[in-house]
Formats: structure tokens, sequence, C-alpha cells
């Protein structure tokens, strides 16, 4: 995002905007000033109801600056998802998918969520220490498109320093690897300079019950009370 | 991944916020799915929703109005409609498995909640899917009340010095709890920003500090 200086009156509306607190005052305070390497390009000030003047504007993107916008701004289409946002599907339809079939656990990441942003250095370390385990990321969501290698959670290199609001690593794995993923979730938090949230999620059992909260439970594992719940409505259902 | 899931509170808080959310499925049901969402929210505006949104257009306020949200609801959609009982969220569930949509639904609450709601519209749970919060650098994080604001929206767009400046908008007379509560929701665009709880959340907060 870029501000036009002949436009913009100081007034600061839209530093109140920012989600990463990228827009600041000029010291005479006559400006917006937007840090570029801060800025996610999410496109929340132009949006918001902040500038009277028409000062803020979106100016083209280019790679790899444009990868900011993919996965900060909630109204750009991720082509390999087809779907608005920086996610997938994921549970949300595994009525009609079966992504994640008994026996697995779906694991999400989202590095740099809340309000903090990554760098994607760092989003490759959590990556990386989770690639450890063989799994295979989820093809479909925008982050895995920026790994240089997949199997490795190696990112493409002239990406690395490109800061996002967030980027969801999403994978499935057996649901006794659980345990030993969330323990290197744990020890690789140590290693970033930013934020992640976790989630897991699972096929319920026949008798409705979740298969992952009974390992949280027993590895005391912190686990919110709120919980998304397919109701399983979708047509077809997926063949199990 | 999980803009409904990370939202926090207490139980009691909590007890008032659920986040119904129709989608199809790139590949399977996609096709002719844009008139079934918005058969959705028509059958949701009709018990009182706190606030409706489509991830794919935007909130009703960046379309202009909620008429322009239905209207412009395309195939491949998510759409949202956000409640503050558990009673519509037990009839709607009623109302949406008779309708037979054949899209994904997913409700986000309290897992006891949500369990007892299923039950009642006698629905099996098919998947369920946990928050295990926030891990890393958690020092550089406002106080948690804040973020029991900031994360209703699934996409940290509603900024933590706007909801403090919400704060002393209130505590001045500026602002009702109300007014600032549809100013936080604007940039959320997925129109999941719970105004009600929000409202009732800065009231406290502004009446505290």
């Amino acid at each position: 995002m870029q501000v036009k200086e002949e436009l913009c009156v100081g007034c600061g509306r839209c530093v109140l905007y920012c989600p990463v607190q990228a827009i600041s005052l000029s010291a005479d305070r006559k400006l917006a000033v937007i840090d570029q390497d801060e800025c996610v390009e999410c496109g929340a000030c132009l949006r918001s109801p902040a500038c009277k003047t028409g000062a803020l504007y979106q100016p083209e993107l280019t790679w790899p600056r444009a990868v900011r916008s993919l996965l900060s701004d909630p109204l750009t289409i991720a082509p390999e998802s087809g779907i608005s946002g920086r996610g997938t599907e994921e549970m949300k339809t595994n009525d009609v998918t079966a992504r994640f079939k008994r026996g697995y656990a779906g694991v999400a990441v989202e590095v740099g969520r809340p309000l903090l942003g990554a760098r994607l250095r760092d989003v490759e370390k959590v990556a990386q220490a989770i690639a450890r385990f063989g799994v295979e990321f989820e093809k479909i969501n925008p982050t895995t498109s920026l790994m240089a290698d997949p199997k490795t959670g190696k990112f493409k290199d002239d990406l690395l320093d490109e800061k996002v609001l967030s980027a969801i690593i999403e994978f499935a794995v057996p649901i006794e690897k659980l345990p030993d993923v969330l323990y290197t979730l744990e020890r690789v938090s140590h290693e970033i300079d930013t934020i992640f949230t976790v989630d897991v999620c699972s096929r319920c059992n026949p008798d409705g019950s979740i298969p992952h909260e009974e390992l949280l439970a027993r590895g005391n594992w912190w686990y919110s009370i709120n919980v998304k719940t397919n109701v399983g409505l979708g047509r077809p259902l997926a063949a199990e | 991944m999980t803009h409904t899931l990370h939202r926090i509170g207490s139980y009691n808080d909590l007890t008032e916020d659920y986040v119904f959310l129709m989608m199809p499925s790139k590949g399977i049901n996609v096709e002719g799915s844009g008139e079934k969402l918005r058969t959705f929210l028509e059958m949701a505006l009709r018990h009182n929703p706190v606030i409706i949104g489509d991830a794919r257009k935007g909130n009703a306020y960046h379309q202009g109005g909620i008429d322009n949200l239905l209207a412009n609801i395309e195939d491949q959609a998510v759409v949202q409609a956000v409640f503050d009982n558990k009673e519509t969220v037990v009839t709607l569930l009623k109302e949406l498995k008779e309708a037979d949509l054949g899209m994904s639904v997913v409700v986000s609450g309290i897992a006891t909640e949500v369990h007892e709601a299923c039950r009642q519209a006698g629905l099996e749970r098919h998947t369920v899917e946990h928050s295990l919060g926030r891990w890393g650098r958690t020092d550089k994080l406002p106080p948690r009340q804040i973020l029991e604001i900031t994360n209703m929206c699934g996409h940290s767009m509603v900024p933590a010095q706007l909801v403090y400046n919400m704060l002393a908008d209130i505590r001045t007379g500026r602002r009702t709890a109300e007014n600032a509560a549809g100013e936080l929701a604007k940039p959320c665009m997925c129109g999941i920003f719970n105004t009600k709880r929000a409202a009732r959340l800065l009231a406290a907060l502004a009446e505290a500090f």
C-alpha cells in the first residue's frame, strides 16, 4: 500500500486500521507513512472508512511481494483452493471429501496469527520441523505452493524475507503420531520471532466421541472449550 | 483454515456466540451452489442473526448492504451467520436438515453446547476441530481482554489499537459500545464479528479502566 502525499492531510485515522501497525505519522505529523517492509498488503486500510481524501492507493504487486497479498488479504482468491482467505476447505467439507479419514488427525499451524504477522523465514522453520515426520503438506493450500521442496518444507529463497499476516501449514498425520508432532511444535515455537495458533481435527468415532480429544487430554495439552463441528449435512457423503 | 475457531472468552460469554458456516466443495458440489448458499442466508435471516457475511465478496458493510450481499453470492462462496443463543442453533439445524441443501455446514461454538444442539436436531457430529491456542511469542500480543474482541475476526483484520481507540471513545462519551462494536466489525470481511458480544465486552472494559 502506498500514500499519495499530495492528498494526505495527516489526520492519522488510517493508523488505527492497520492490523500490523505498519502505518505511522511523519515526525512533523503532516503525512501518513507506511513502512513498506512491515506492510503485509492486506488492504484493510484501503477498505476502511479511515481515509476521506483518497490518499491511500494499491499499486500493482509483483513477485515476490505479491505473496503478501495472497496470504494477508482475506478477499484474495487463491488459485490452488479456489476460495478466498489463506486456507482451504480442510475439515469444513470433510463430510463430502473424507480428507481426514478415521485413524488420522488433521493439523493446521497458522504462523503469524493473531495480529503479529510472520516472515516466511519463520514459517519455513515450522514447516521444516514438521516435514521430518514425512507428512504431505496440503497441496491446494497456497502456503504449500511457496515451498521449493514440500518434502522438506524448504521455501523459495526469494520469499524468505516477505512478511504476511499469516501462513497456514496444513497436513494430516496418523493419529498416534500427534503427540510427537505437538512436542515438535512446542520446541520450534521457541525458535521463531512470532506466534502461531495450532488446531487439530479428526473424524468422530461411531459413538460420537472425538479421537484426538482423548490424546490431548491424556497428554495434558491445553485445548479450547470452543470447537468447529462439521454436522455432516454435505452431499454426497464421501465413502469411507 | 480455522477463521471461526480461535474465539476465546469465558464459558458464559461464549454461550452467546455461535457461527454457522456453509460452503460447497471444489470438484464435488460447487455447480449451482450459489443459490443454495443464498437460501441458507435467507433462512438464517429469519432467525435474527447478529451478523451475516460472505467470505468471497466481503461483509455487508463492504458490499453496501445485506440485499447486495445476497444478490452477489456466487458458486463456491463461503457464507456465514452468527447467532447469540443455542435455541436458534437447534432450530436452524433442524431446518437445514429438513431443507437438505447438500452443502457442508460447520457450527463453531462451545463443544458441549454444539454437541447438545446437534443431538436435539437429530444430527451426529461428523468431524470436530479443537484450538490448541497460541504458541511462541505470546509476550508480543495485547492483553487477553483485547484478544477476546480482536479474535472474533479470524483473519486478524481488527487491530488492537482500533479497539483501544474505541474504548477511549466510549469512556469520553463520543460513542456508545454498540456503535464502537459496529465500527470494529467493518474490517472483518467474512462478516463473523459478533457485534452484540463485542458491545458487551467493550462496555465492561470501558467501565473497568
